[in-house]
């Protein structure tokens, strides 16, 4: 986990809220500008610069896909669902936009603060897990190649070594085991003209 | 209650407040059933009162059911902004930090962190520990005591075990009587832990503690919006707080009578008012008071001022917080 600031510095935070004018915006607005943050209302369409946005509070009411510049689940700052229906389907769309903390309307004197830090926390969480995955899976594609390497270095001298010949030479080379299979396998290629794929 | 004569006496004020009195007698849980009691059978609906976060707490419920509005005028740990509290005395970037930036450069930046076992002394220490972070320094321990527990010998030991360079003191009555008499004994033992060399530095010690603590308290620092000068005008910053909120209570009320929660918020909204505490302004949004910042060190009975800055904006969340304005340049630290 990367390490999150421990007085948790809001200052000049942009934030825009997506609702339309209503006591609720007054109250979020409020709150926000005694912990320092700076606030956008806007309805029904959040402007170009909300893609500068540190945190983003949207109206799990009324809202609706096309208000957002960016897919359900994609948004690249923190969101927060302001929750006043709770049937069934709003809540479901919300979750489609992966919110990432939620406020209950009617919105009273508290509440915003903690739904900024849960909402940044859950975020981080979620792209660093995100990236993580991303790695992983681009490693587990490489089994192939990794099978294959491993063939081109043993030349008899059996799997273990070969693997573990491989291993030193990803070191060696400062990379991972699967950047280091794919030159093994590249530099094989180039010997014997062999063009085969090597992804599975 | 001395404010409300003074006020009640000037003619030119155009008001007259009439008080309520309830005494919870310092019962955390009959500030709330106190406060309501005064909004069922009174028409009042100002409370100027409170002391501990908690009480404050409890009573918030109730302030937002009956539209009241508390003039809370005793330090507090921040993190709060709620529109039925006027925060009339210091929050940390009015307390913790500036005492911090003048403890670390004089006597460096390893603490020992003390608290009485309630949301004060975990949220003080909380803030604190990022602060010695910043600055380069140690968390050398942190200790909790129930509220009223006096046996500090095993702080004691363990303070005398680990040297820290200042003493963070978020004890409160009782159990900081105790612990400073223990320390002074200590400092007999070992120079070390002599004020000059190892202070105690505490961000609610008025006055009002000065006789029960007597002479062990001498030469430890504390911060504060007033410290009362000889003679004094006040007893503490507590009271000239109290006082100052009366005031800026009545100056709204002479304008607006029936003003709620919503109108006093408008009221303060680039207005000055001239109080006790000096000309202060309060934030429309956090609604709590720009203040003077005082360090003072205990004297024989009175704080002996160590510095001043005046007119501090509030910033109750730390939002505007720079460790490098704070405590200068960033210091190196080992990469492991």
């Amino acid at each position: 986990m990367s390490k999150v600031p421990r007085i948790p510095n809001l200052g000049g935070a942009k934030t825009f809220v997506l609702h339309r004018p209503h006591p609720t915006v007054q109250a979020i607005t409020r709150q926000l500008s005694a912990i320092g943050l700076e606030t956008v209302g806007c309805w029904p369409e959040l402007p170009a610069e909300v893609l500068a946005a540190d945190f983003v509070f949207f109206d799990a009411d009324l809202g609706f896909d096309e208000q957002f510049p960016w897919k359900p689940g994609e948004a690249p700052m923190p969101l927060v669902a302001l929750i006043g229906s709770e049937a069934p389907g709003r809540i479901e769309w919300a979750l489609s936009h992966q919110a990432d903390a939620q406020l209950l309307k009617p919105v009273g004197n508290a509440g915003v603060y903690s739904a900024l830090l849960i909402a940044r926390q859950s975020f981080e969480a979620r792209k660093l897990q995100a990236s993580e995955i991303s790695s992983l899976r681009l490693r587990v594609a490489e089994r192939q190649t990794i099978v294959r390497a491993v063939e081109a270095l043993s030349k008899g001298a059996g799997d273990g070594r070969a693997y573990a010949q491989l291993r030193s030479l990803a070191m060696s080379w400062q990379i991972s085991v699967e950047e280091a299979a794919r030159r093994i396998v590249a530099m094989t290629e180039e010997e014997g003209g062999d063009d085969q794929s090597h992804r599975a | 209650m001395r404010a409300i004569a003074d006020i009640n006496a000037d003619r030119s004020s155009g008001i007259e407040l009439v008080p309520v009195e309830r005494d919870p007698q310092s019962n955390a849980d009959r500030y709330a059933t106190l406060c309501e009691d005064i909004f069922r059978t009174s028409s009042a609906r100002h409370v100027v009162g409170c002391v501990t976060s908690w009480s404050r707490k409890e009573t918030i419920p109730v302030l937002e059911k009956a539209g009241g509005m508390l003039w809370y005028a005793c330090p507090y740990e921040g993190f709060e902004a709620n529109e039925h509290v006027v925060y009339m005395h210091a929050c940390p970037n009015q307390h913790l930090v500036p005492l911090m930036a003048h403890v670390v450069p004089r006597f460096g930046a390893n603490g020992f962190l003390l608290g009485s076992n309630y949301i004060w002394g975990w949220e003080m220490n909380r803030v604190a520990r990022d602060l010695i972070a910043d600055a380069g320094g140690k968390v050398l321990g942190e200790r909790y005591l129930r509220i009223g527990e006096t046996d500090v010998s095993r702080l004691i030991a363990e303070i005398r075990a680990t040297r820290p360079n200042f003493i963070l003191n978020n004890l409160i009555g009782t159990s900081s009587y105790a612990f400073l008499a223990a320390y002074r004994d200590l400092a007999a033992e070992d120079a070390a832990f002599s004020p000059e060399n190892c202070p105690v530095i505490s961000c609610n010690l008025t006055e009002g503690e000065l006789p029960a603590i007597g002479e062990s308290g001498k030469g430890h620092l504390s911060v504060g919006p007033y410290f009362a000068p000889r003679p004094a005008a006040f007893a503490s910053s507590f009271e000239a707080s109290a006082y100052a909120s009366v005031q800026v209570m009545a100056d709204v009320l002479s304008r607006k009578p029936d003003a709620g929660p919503a109108e006093f918020s408008k009221a303060f909204a680039g207005q000055r008012f001239s109080t006790r505490l000096g000309p202060i302004g309060i934030d429309a949004h956090s609604q709590h008071a720009t203040l003077p910042v005082i360090i003072g060190r205990i004297a024989d009975g009175f704080f002996e001022v160590v510095s001043r800055e005046d007119e501090v904006a509030p910033d109750p969340y730390l939002s505007r917080y720079d460790p490098a304005k704070t405590f200068g340049r960033p210091r190196l630290r080992v990469v492991s």
